[in-house]
């Protein structure tokens, strides 16, 4: 199956990154090359840098990148604006998805979608087709239209949010989607229904990157690749069956690991 | 004392409250608590005349044996002084103050000069155990190194030989005049200065003594150090003036108490605090002010207009002001912080307390002119009887003050509905990248917290004192900790009995 | 004092009537604006005086609607125009105040004033003839939407007043549009007075051409169990002042404002507001917001004023500021006086900008910057203008004007 997957191109390649912000150094030469239809989870401590790696890689402008480089189907994407890596196709799943107060989440939803769909040349939506869409898509995770008429995320619980995400990214057919502890704060049933949203929507072009501290998001989308962060780097990749050593035995190794180096 | 049970009623939507004749009994009966301060110690002092004019000045600078630089650093102010008007922007209502009335210098008589604090007249020890605040070398506290300060001159000042250990100046100011010129011709006005506002010119022309400060270059000093000012003469005014220097990557804290007898008459208490913190320094400045409040009818007590300032002048220095204030019939106090350095800290953390007819008109200004800069306002006022209890503040952010965030949070509690709470801020911003927040609210005392704490046991008054306690809990937390006993102890004391 | 001056020398003002005469000598018998109130008051001097700098106008020439009327009943005035209204229907009436009515009621508002706090309307009074003063009783049930326009006119100073009578269980929905013209000034100061039971949903939008300067002021008197609701705007002003001074004579009543100034280039728009609670469970909600832009300076002073009478009062006043460039500046001085002890009060205020997490989720999801903004404020606007009783047609026209720049 890998062998196949090498024949495409990589989507995404994150070479040698460092990365800091208020000059506080936290990636430290992370390298991570994804493939079309490749799922890969990164584990670690709270402070390892997993969710920095993320907001980097979307754009977050409090980070600057001191070092390496990061590529998107090919093509050096560092100074790209955050909406420009959005529209061409890389999806941030937020940990905590931010509440904006006053904007409707079906407007914020339209916008992005019809910015999407600018880019890929396809014809923007009306409001009339829009809405069409958008049941259809509430479907997969499971959302009462309702929740288009509020302000986005505002007065949503935890599991909302986090569906409120999926749904975007279902909306917006990424080719890359980093999901930020998507699993966190779910309880069983709402990380069965947000799992399998993100099995639906990902395909054989899509890479996934899942960024968890625990195993139960993994025992509901295998993952081919699992990587240990610690200190701002990747110290160990392996398959999935990594990610239940690394529940058995707890994070302390990876502080022991670091100790030895 | 007071009323261990209260009645509480049930209206017909069910809501409890309390009788009303009870709330007023228990009102008049915290008033009643007397000033433990208030005895006078017969001393023979050293007055000079009523009265002030250039050649009062030149006399009380002659006195103190002071340089060249010194005498026109006050007659400069003296001049500045003339030309300005009292402010009255505040609205508090007092007698106009007679400026010639007053003595401003006063002195106990003692011996010239005093190797060892067993030769300080033993009235004067004496006094200074009374208010707790024991200065021999059997009793003094022996974790905190005292400065006292009697009237117009600093009487003693513990553990010298030990901070001097470390480095640490810590002395009246009268003696670092004579002995650390350098430092006070190079700071001295440099925060407040002369002209800054009309009790500031007047202490910079007639100030007598005050506390002297100096944490040299990367010294943590080993104790907290501590002023405690006690007023005795009824017709002299009192007109400290302290000085505190962190240099490069040191820290101090510093506390501040001050008492004064009963008198029916009013004494202005003017002082002027200078703070300058250098890179990585840190100041803390924490204040226990019981100045003698006046009486039920609002008559003596202490006029309290004070200027306390703080420079955070180098990159990372801190500077943190916490005040309790219970006494003085008037209040005029506004500790603020000049955040001039990168990343520099100020901090304000006020509890004002007023019954009867006492004026208090404190809150900070945070001045933020360097980039990064942070700014915490807490301030918790409770007004009970007649008195009016202001919260006034002012927050700007610079053009330079990029990043700069201020936070903002001022709760009043009123006790009885004859006191008055007001509340002042001033917001001013020209720099967009930077955020200010401000909150403020008013409350009482619910009937339904006090009936579910009596409920499960607790008596009125130790409810009453919880809850006031609690609405300071903010403000004691940033308290070291002897004094945060003391100031819990002082509110439930004024308090007693006071809220219904 | 140079404005006196100004008031003075203005020569247009020919056969004052009685009113007129008495505000003139009330302004000219003590210098007002005093420079103490003006500098609580932050006001630019040259630009404040700018206001006077134009030669007082009484005609009021024709102007071009804004907008066309939506609806058939809506009913629609103008002031200073010959606006002669007496409607007596089945339900409800409207009818101008009689002269007398008027001048009575006039009197008796100056009698009240404090010189220092209503020289505008001092001012406003002094400077309207009797024909740019609209005054009128509302009284009945179902009464349509009422529309009243205040304009300027080019280089003049214009002065208009209106005064309604609201009459008890009577609810209204009012929208006063004040429209500033090229290099002018426009004073408009309203007067209204809410009887028992009575409502007022009033929308207040005011807008500027290049060089627009506006004196607007707004007396509300609230009896017991009366509401009333502000939703205001103003925008594109060389200078305004807005003052709101709300009484609930006799506590019983509610009272909800939501104000908003956008500022741009080199303008200055301030709000004053003062609620007096004079009675017990008095209720206010009060948000007002501001955005300023380019070198342009925003001011809000609000003071809340409880005294023991007013137990059990219920009051908000929240100051909301958006400071988008470096050489802009916003003051705000949100104040509290309480002696009632029994109250719920509160107020706050955040100056900020545009808040940056949020931004960049949008933008995560591909919108732009430019975009985004965009929704933000447009959010940031929403929730003042969904408060302005105003239908949908107007509503694109504001869309419109708020997205002009």
């Amino acid at each position: 199956m890998q062998s196949k997957m090498k024949e495409s191109y990589p989507i995404l390649e994150v070479d040698n990154l460092f990365a800091s912000t208020d000059n506080l150094p936290i990636l430290k030469g992370v390298s991570l090359t994804v493939y079309p239809g490749e799922i890969h989870a990164i584990m670690g401590r709270n402070g390892c840098g997993k969710s920095t790696l993320s907001k980097i890689i979307a754009g977050h402008p409090s980070y600057n990148i001191t070092n390496g480089e990061i590529k998107f189907s090919g093509e050096n994407i560092n100074s790209l604006e955050p909406e420009e890596r959005a529209q061409s196709g890389i999806f941030l799943g937020f940990q905590y998805p931010i509440e904006i107060p006053g904007v409707s989440n079906l407007e914020f939803l339209r916008v992005s979608t019809n910015a999407r769909r600018k880019f890929l040349n396809k014809e923007e939506l009306d409001t009339f087709d829009f809405e069409e869409l958008v049941k259809e898509k509430l479907e997969l995770v499971k959302m009462d239209q309702a929740f288009l008429s509020r302000s986005v995320n505002q007065g949503f619980s935890g599991g909302e949010k986090k569906r409120n995400e999926i749904l975007q990214m279902a909306l917006l057919e990424p080719k890359i989607a980093i999901l930020d502890e998507t699993d966190s704060g779910l309880d069983i049933d709402a990380l069965r229904i947000v799992a399998s949203g993100i099995k639906k929507i990902s395909n054989a072009q899509t890479g996934i990157i899942l960024i968890t501290h625990y195993q139960r998001l993994l025992d509901e989308i295998e993952p081919n690749y699992v990587h240990v962060m610690a200190d701002g780097q990747i110290i160990k990749t392996g398959g999935s069956d990594l990610a239940v050593e690394l529940e058995k035995k707890g994070y302390e190794w990876t502080d022991n690991f670091l100790q030895q180096t | 004392m007071g009323v261990s049970f209260v009645k509480v009623y049930k209206d017909n939507c069910n809501r409890l409250f309390l009788d009303n004749m009870v709330k007023e009994n228990l009102v008049k009966d915290v008033v009643k608590e007397p000033y433990k301060y208030g005895f006078i110690t017969d001393i023979e002092t050293e007055k000079i005349a009523k009265g002030l004019n250039e050649d009062i000045i030149r006399l009380i600078s002659q006195k103190k044996e002071e340089p060249k630089y010194l005498l026109d650093f006050r007659l400069k102010a003296f001049k500045k002084w003339q030309k300005m008007e009292e402010p009255d922007w505040a609205g508090l209502g007092y007698k106009k103050i007679d400026y010639q009335d007053i003595i401003y210098y006063s002195a106990p008589k003692q011996k010239e000069k005093i190797s060892s604090l067993d030769e300080v007249d033993p009235k004067l020890l004496e006094t200074f155990d009374k208010l707790g605040i024991p200065l021999t070398e059997q009793k003094k506290l022996t974790n905190v190194a005292v400065d006292a300060v009697f009237d117009s001159v600093s009487i003693a000042t513990t553990f010298r030989e030990e901070l001097a250990g470390h480095g640490v100046i810590f002395c009246s100011i009268s003696e670092a005049v004579k002995t650390h010129s350098d430092l006070i011709e190079k700071y001295l006005g440099t925060v407040v200065p002369a002209s800054d506002n009309y009790f500031a010119a007047l202490n910079s022309a007639v100030f007598s003594d005050g506390s002297f400060v100096y944490i040299p270059k990367g010294v943590k000093c080993p104790m907290d150090l501590s002023s405690y000012f006690r007023i005795n003469s009824g017709d002299s005014g009192q007109f400290e003036r302290t000085l505190i220097i962190a240099e490069e990557s040191s820290s101090v804290s510093y506390l501040e108490g001050c008492t004064a007898p009963m008198f029916d008459t009013n004494t202005l208490h003017a002082a002027v605090v200078e703070l300058i913190a250098l890179d990585d320094a840190s100041i803390k400045y924490s204040t226990v002010q019981n100045w003698y409040a006046g009486d039920e009818e609002g008559v003596g007590g202490i006029f309290n207009f004070v200027t306390k300032r703080g420079k955070c002048l180098g990159k990372r220095s801190k500077i943190s002001w916490s005040q309790v204030e219970t006494g003085s019939a008037i209040t005029w106090k506004y500790p603020s912080c000049l955040l001039l350095g990168e990343e520099s800290v100020g901090e304000f953390y006020s509890v004002a307390l007023t019954n009867n007819l006492q004026q208090a008109d404190t809150g900070t200004k945070m001045i933020h002119i360097g980039p990064k800069t942070k700014s915490t306002i807490v301030s918790k006022g409770i007004s009970a009887g007649n008195s009016i209890n202001s919260y006034r503040g002012l927050v700007k952010m610079g053009t330079k003050a990029t990043g700069s965030r201020n936070y903002s949070q001022c709760d009043s509690m009123l006790i009885g509905d004859q006191a008055s709470a007001n509340t002042f801020p001033y917001i001013k911003s020209q720099q967009p990248n930077s955020d200010i927040e401000h909150e403020a609210s008013t409350c009482r005392i619910s009937e339904d917290q006090l009936f579910y704490l009596q409920s499960r046991g607790i008596e009125f008054e130790e409810a009453i004192s919880m809850m006031v306690s609690g609405f300071c809990r903010d403000v004691f937390n940033q308290l070291p900790m002897e004094f945060a006993a003391e100031a819990d102890k002082l509110l439930s004391l004024k308090l007693e009995g006071s809220v219904g | 004092m140079e404005i006196i001056e100004k008031i003075k020398n203005n020569k247009l003002i020919d056969n004052p009537t009685e009113i007129q005469k008495i505000c003139l000598h009330k302004l000219q018998s003590s210098p007002l604006p005093n420079p103490k109130s003006e500098l609580w008051r932050l006001s630019n001097k040259s630009k404040f005086s700018n206001v006077l700098d134009y030669s007082v106008n009484q005609k009021g020439p024709k102007f071009d609607m804004p907008y066309p009327k939506n609806s058939q009943s809506t009913i629609r005035l103008t002031i200073g125009e010959e606006c002669h209204i007496k409607l007596i229907k089945e339900n409800y009436s409207i009818q101008q105040l009689s002269e007398d009515e008027l001048d009575k009621y006039i009197n008796k508002q100056i009698s009240c004033f404090d010189q220092n706090e209503n020289w505008s309307d001092l001012l406003n009074l002094s400077l309207s003839c009797a024909k740019n003063i609209l005054g009128l009783k509302i009284n009945g049930s179902k009464i349509p939407p009422i529309e009243i326009f205040s304009h300027a006119s080019s280089n003049s100073l214009n002065a208009k007043t209106l005064v309604i009578f609201l009459e008890k269980n009577c609810n209204i929905e009012l929208l006063q549009v004040n429209l500033g013209k090229d290099k002018s000034s426009l004073s408009q100061s309203t007067f209204l007075s809410l009887k028992e039971n009575s409502s007022v949903n009033h929308g207040v939008v005011s807008y500027g051409e290049e060089g627009s300067n506006l004196l607007n002021s707004i007396n509300v008197i609230q009896q017991k169990n009366s509401e009333y609701n502000l939703g205001s705007l103003h925008f594109k002003f060389n200078y305004a002042r807005f003052e709101i001074r709300i009484k609930q004579s006799v506590g019983n009543a509610k009272t909800n404002i939501k104000g908003m100034q956008i500022t741009k280039k080199d303008e200055q728009i301030s709000t004053y507001t003062k609620i007096d609670f004079n009675g017990p469970n008095g209720f206010l909600d009060q948000i007002n917001k501001s955005l300023a832009d380019d070198k342009s300076h925003a001011i809000f002073a609000g003071s809340i004023i409880v005294p023991k009478i007013a137990q059990k009062t219920d009051a908000s006043q929240l100051s909301r500021n958006l400071l988008l460039s470096n050489l802009a500046q916003i003051d705000t001085k949100p104040q509290l006086e309480i002696i009632a002890d029994d109250v719920k009060c509160k107020h706050g205020a955040t100056i900020s900008q545009l808040n940056e997490e949020e931004l960049f989720y949008m933008r995560t999801r591909g919108i732009t910057l430019a975009e985004a903004s965009k929704l933000q404020l447009s959010s940031y606007f929403k929730e003042i203008i969904s408060f302005i009783p105003v239908s949908k047609d107007r509503w694109d026209l504001l869309d419109k004007l708020l997205n002009e720049n």
